[in-house]
């Protein structure tokens, strides 16, 4: 190796290792700024698990004997409190409010700051969500087999950046319009009906199903939840596997474009 | 720098329409402006609202790309918001004068700035220990950002934009909503700083208190031109050609006329308007006839004289405003 690769592999190391710095100190500054706002954060982790918990009720009744149904909601329940993005709320703000012009002047990419605010939010989320999945877990007696479990690990990982790419993809419509919150509520309807919290894709009509399926929804939050409750197996749990790749690898090119013309745009005209 | 605008008629008809087919107007916020500023100047960059001083500035930091023409500080083109560029920088608004979660502490913001500019440990306790002093911030250090006042808020924020020594500032209203003591110590810390670093200041204030104390050169601007561009002293003796004299005399003296115009009489003080030049000799005989009691010269408020050019330059577009008293 040449002594100019070398020194470029180092600045290249230092400049990831102060990347990586800088997105833990972002994420733990941003857990203490919502240290004032747990009871928001509260709201909102009760928003996420309402859903799930409906549809558990409701499901229990319907389908007495299916015994996926709680691992299955419990599962999507934990999912929706770990992957839960509200970029309308805090990154659409930042540009309503022209605190991303401050943010466009550090010498860091712009994405640390979103991504710390979106992570520290879910560990807020868990940590006040935790007693009401406990609950429900212990109340419905949930049992999962650990290998399911485990294989679910990375689909949810996928679902946690793609629900953010997602919805950051989504909330920087803000550069455009002041409406942001609107399309973002419309897209979260979706995810709710077509990601599988409303009802399991495998309980839908096969015509629906096929279409959710096709759709980056199940990714977010069905997929995770159905292999740790073992309602898909072998291919399919594959086959859900690539969608979800594929999914989060177009809403990473899809937030890229929507950041870069959205930026254009910004200084184009001003905040 | 044009910003296109949609605009339409009132009404709902109007409304209707323009949802087929918007129609837009061009708006020059800034054209033609062009200007060096050496470095280590404090410049005051001074406009009535909407003259276009927020946009250039913006322009400048790198926060606006503008429609034509080029910009050059500090060898970067700031648009393009290199790391290099945003290391040496710093653009500061009174009105958002620190950022961040309102949960943390000022340190907790110092130690993220270290971090993000990569300020060693000693240059980070150097810097803070000078900022520190300088700003009074010891009682700061350790206290919730939510829980700070506006001039304490201001005094955080240039501490914190200055701890990784910027060699360029653009600093935009500085010292909007502080009070007395905070403006004062605001003002003594920027020449502080620039004498200290060598760093350029460009100033934009409607305080004329901030311009006074501080900039030498003025670059006015009106309608996105700029109409002026030189020293303040400049300005004010050509828009005010004129000193007032202050003078308290024992007694009423009528013959005070011959001295000057008698802009103020209040007891046995008077303000006398003269000219320039001759306010050295008027001041002497003054004092050779009468038993003066006090005496005083004074420029006129740069208030005035500012308000003065920009009605000026609004009323005729003028690149030079006009001399007090010339008709425009």
């Amino acid at each position: 190796m040449s002594c100019a690769s070398s020194i470029g592999v180092v600045a290249r190391t230092a400049r990831a290792r102060r990347l990586v710095r800088l997105g833990r100190l972002s994420v733990w500054r941003q857990i203490l700024g919502w240290a004032g706002a747990w009871w928001f954060a509260f709201t909102l982790a009760l928003g996420q698990a309402i859903v799930p918990l409906l549809g558990l009720v409701v499901w229990m009744r319907v389908l007495p004997s299916a015994s996926v149904i709680g691992p299955y909601y419990l599962a999507v329940m934990a999912v929706a409190l770990l992957t839960g993005s509200f970029e309308n709320h805090t990154f659409a703000q930042s540009i309503y409010s022209g605190d991303v012009a401050d943010e466009l002047l550090r010498p860091q990419p712009v994405a640390i700051g979103p991504l710390g605010e979106n992570l520290a939010i879910r560990v807020w989320m868990v940590l006040l969500g935790l007693p009401l999945v406990i609950g429900v877990a212990v109340s419905t007696r949930v049992t999962y087999d650990w290998r399911g479990v485990l294989l679910a690990v990375p689909a949810l990982m996928i679902a946690a950046l793609l629900r953010f790419l997602f919805t950051w993809t989504f909330a920087m419509a803000a550069f455009w319009t002041e409406r942001v919150h609107a399309a973002v509520g419309f897209v979260t309807l979706l995810i709710t009906l077509l990601g599988g919290s409303a009802a399991p894709l495998s309980l839908m009509p096969p015509l629906l199903r096929d279409v959710a399926n096709l759709l980056p929804f199940r990714a977010m939050l069905g997929l995770p939840a159905e292999i740790a409750a073992g309602t898909v197996a072998g291919g399919n749990i594959l086959t859900g596997y690539a969608a979800a790749v594929g999914w989060t690898a177009v809403f990473g090119v899809a937030a890229t474009a929507a950041w870069r013309a959205g930026v254009r745009r910004y200084t184009s005209v001003g905040g | 720098m044009t910003y296109r605008v949609p605009v339409r008629p009132a009404g709902l008809a109007a409304a209707a329409r323009s949802l087929i087919h918007r129609r837009y107007r061009d708006v020059h916020a800034v054209q033609d402006a062009s200007f060096e500023i050496p470095a280590g100047s404090i410049v005051g960059f001074l406009g009535r609202n909407g003259a276009g001083k927020t946009t250039t500035m913006k322009i400048l930091s790198g926060l606006l790309h503008p429609t034509s023409g080029s910009v050059d500080v500090l060898g970067h083109v700031p648009w393009r918001r290199h790391n290099d560029y945003l290391r040496r920088i710093a653009l500061i608004r009174g009105s958002q004068p620190l950022g961040g979660a309102p949960e943390l502490t000022v340190l907790d913001s110092f130690r993220y700035q270290q971090v993000l500019y990569d300020i060693g440990e000693d240059d980070f306790d150097r810097n803070l220990g000078e900022l520190a002093e300088l700003l009074d911030l010891d009682g700061l250090l350790q206290r919730q950002v939510r829980a700070l006042s506006l001039g304490e808020r201001m005094r955080a924020g240039l501490a914190l934009s200055l701890l990784y020594r910027p060699a360029v500032l653009f600093l935009d209203e500085p010292t909007i909503g502080l009070d007395v003591t905070a403006t004062a110590t605001v003002r003594r810390f920027i020449a502080a700083y620039s004498q200290q670093t060598g760093a350029t200041v460009l100033l934009t204030s409607h305080y004329m208190a901030d311009v006074e104390s501080l900039c030498p050169r003025l670059i006015l601007i009106d309608d996105g031109r700029i109409r002026y561009d030189g020293s303040r002293d400049r300005l004010t003796a050509t828009l005010a050609p004129t000193k007032l004299v202050r003078v308290s005399i024992p007694g009423l003296h009528s013959e005070l006329a011959e001295f000057g115009d008698i802009v103020e009489r209040d007891g046995d003080t008077c303000v006398l308007r003269v000219g320039r030049a001759e306010v050295a000799t008027t001041t002497g005989r003054l004092l050779n006839r009468f038993d003066v009691a006090d005496l005083s010269v004074q420029e006129p408020p740069l208030e005035s004289i500012m308000d003065q050019a920009f009605r000026a330059m609004h009323a005729d577009g003028s690149a030079t405003p006009a001399p007090a008293g010339e008709s425009r």
